[in-house]
């Protein structure tokens, strides 16, 4: 029944281009990065417990690196797809060593610090970024070919999102996810069963931002442009919705959480001045009333009215 | 006389003014249950706590097996064989009994990369079944540890420590607020894996019932200092001890 239902899922996401509209496919590419970029935060967030708001930065971090790996070197795209996902990596060991010495809200805040000022750094950095014009990112070449349309982009995009998913799903069943799950629930415990961890925290923190910044490559293989102004806290705190929305902790909630939000979140963009507003309602209302996110409140009240 | 799997030797521990263990010593024989008695506050919990790495003493050294681990992190006593159960429970909550006792066998999950990706590596299960049969918490493999009784949740803390595969297994009160009928399981059990597995344990509990009845050697400490030592028998009629618990009017009467 489940692997029907995800051949099925499978099967539609494949035909999808063959039988839409060209916003309809820019739109799909799009929830597919933020899927990306759900995973990563439900990896720190979500497995390990470590609350980190760098989300944006990391992702951002991954655009910059994809396009000067186009531009300055002209790699193919599988090549910057993944030093974009080691810069990030590199960059989140280097912050995550300094910050995960804290704990919860301190946590919290030192990653909102680091996030803010990479946005200036993406704003000043006019070499690299373009500064406050912003920066055409160039196509993504593969063998001399290039990527110039969301169409072409989209069997590309969807084949890493579904590597991601992958490596996630990996990554939470080994020995590692577990290691995750034991710091999440009790640091003592954890260190008495003999999980390091200050090293479990480093490698979620920096897995987090691999993915971060593999969303970025993916963002760069159809996006034409991008600004700093959508690099910033208003872009993690979204990601954050869209795990919260799912419901924190799994990753079929992070997906769905990514394509339902996501969706909403472009509805929203008819409304810019009340988009922010509308965000903080949904979070707050989901932690009231269904902190386990959507899927686990219908399953829920499902359950309920079956028995009913 | 048989070697000591731990030594203790003239550890002292100090926060801030306050001595909570002076100068200790102990030793503790492979294959027996050594239990370390004393009144609230008495220090048996810091010195636990010095012993499983979590405090670091002032003074004084700590060997297992004739290595030195006086400097070792915490993280690395489940390597070096040395397990522990917490005072005030300490399971990963929102996660199942199974998957409690898989974190228990995280030192064995490593070697291989296959092994490392494997949800349930196969020469790690064979064990956590068997740790699973004998706390009879076989019913319960798919419950979520936080929705487990009290009496199963302080089993579960054992059978976690138990998937280290531990020489020395350190408990913390493992019988504070279990019924009888759940003191008699406990006695049994770890009568049971000293005897047939030959492992080593040193028990901090309140509740004598079970501290005359299992242990092969008695440490009392008081106010950090060690005040008797010896059989369940000799301990329990030394005046010293007596009088550390009833005062000193019960002392001489």
């Amino acid at each position: 029944m489940r692997i029907l239902g995800l051949l099925a899922a499978l099967a539609g996401l494949i035909v999808l281009p063959l039988v839409s509209t060209g916003y309809v496919v820019y739109l799909a590419n799009l929830l597919l990065t933020f899927t990306v970029l759900c995973l990563g935060m439900h990896i720190v967030i979500g497995e390990a417990g470590q609350f980190s708001l760098a989300q944006a930065a990391f992702f951002g971090i991954g655009i910059y690196t994809s396009g000067l790996a186009n531009t300055a070197f002209g790699w193919p795209f599988p090549l910057s797809v993944l030093a974009s996902g080691l810069v990030a990596a590199l960059v989140g060991l280097c912050i995550g060593t300094l910050a995960l010495r804290m704990r919860d809200i301190y946590l919290a805040l030192a990653t909102f610090a680091f996030g803010e000022a990479m946005q200036w750094v993406f704003l000043s950095w006019t070499s690299v970024t373009g500064g406050p014009n912003g920066l055409r990112i160039p196509p993504a070449t593969l063998f001399g070919l290039e990527i110039v349309s969301d169409r072409q982009a989209y069997p590309v995009v969807l084949a890493i999102t579904l590597l991601m998913i992958w490596a996630t799903v990996l990554i939470a069943r080994s020995r590692l996810g577990r290691a995750f799950r034991a710091v999440r629930e009790s640091e003592v415990a954890a260190l008495a069963m003999g999980v390091p961890v200050r090293t479990t925290k480093l490698v979620a923190f920096a897995l987090s931002a691999f993915f971060a910044g593999v969303a970025g490559a993916m963002f760069a293989i159809y996006s034409t442009y991008i600004h700093p102004d959508s690099l910033g806290f208003q872009t993690t705190i979204l990601v954050l919705t869209m795990v919260v929305v799912g419901g924190l902790g799994s990753i079929s909630g992070a997906i769905g959480g990514a394509i339902v939000f996501g969706l909403i979140s472009e509805l929203l963009r008819q409304a810019p001045s009340y988009q922010e507003i509308i965000y903080g309602l949904i979070l707050i209302i989901f932690m009231m009333f269904a902190p386990r996110g959507l899927f686990a409140f219908i399953g829920d009240n499902l359950k309920r009215f079956a028995r009913a | 006389m048989r070697n000591p799997l731990l030594q203790v030797e003239n550890v002292t521990v100090r926060f801030g003014g306050l001595v909570a263990v002076n100068d200790f010593s102990l030793e503790v024989t492979q294959g027996t249950i050594h239990a370390l008695i004393g009144p609230n506050g008495a220090g048996k919990s810091t010195t636990f706590n010095c012993i499983s790495r979590f405090y670091q003493p002032n003074s004084g050294r700590i060997v297992f097996d004739g290595t030195d681990i006086t400097r070792s992190p915490a993280s690395e006593m489940a390597g070096c064989g040395i397990a522990r159960s917490f005072q005030n429970l300490e399971l990963f909550n929102e996660l199942t009994v199974l998957e409690n006792i898989m974190i228990g066998a995280h030192v064995h999950c490593g070697g291989s990369l296959r092994a490392w990706l494997q949800a349930k590596p196969p020469a790690v299960m064979h064990h956590i079944d068997e740790v699973i049969e004998r706390t009879g918490l076989a019913p319960y493999r798919k419950h979520k540890a936080r929705n487990l009784d009290f009496g199963h949740q302080k089993l579960l803390e054992l059978a976690r420590a138990l998937a280290i595969r531990p020489r020395l297994l350190l408990l913390d009160e493992p019988a504070a607020g279990l019924r009888n009928r759940e003191i008699a399981t406990l006695d049994r059990l770890l009568t049971d894996l000293v005897r047939t597995d030959g492992l080593t344990v040193l028990i901090v509990e309140h509740v004598m019932q079970l501290v005359m009845s299992i242990s092969d050697r008695v440490t009392v400490l008081n106010f950090g200092t060690k005040i008797a030592e010896g059989t369940p028998q000799q301990v329990r009629n030394d005046p010293a001890v007596i009088e550390a618990y009833l005062g000193k009017e019960a002392a001489h009467a």
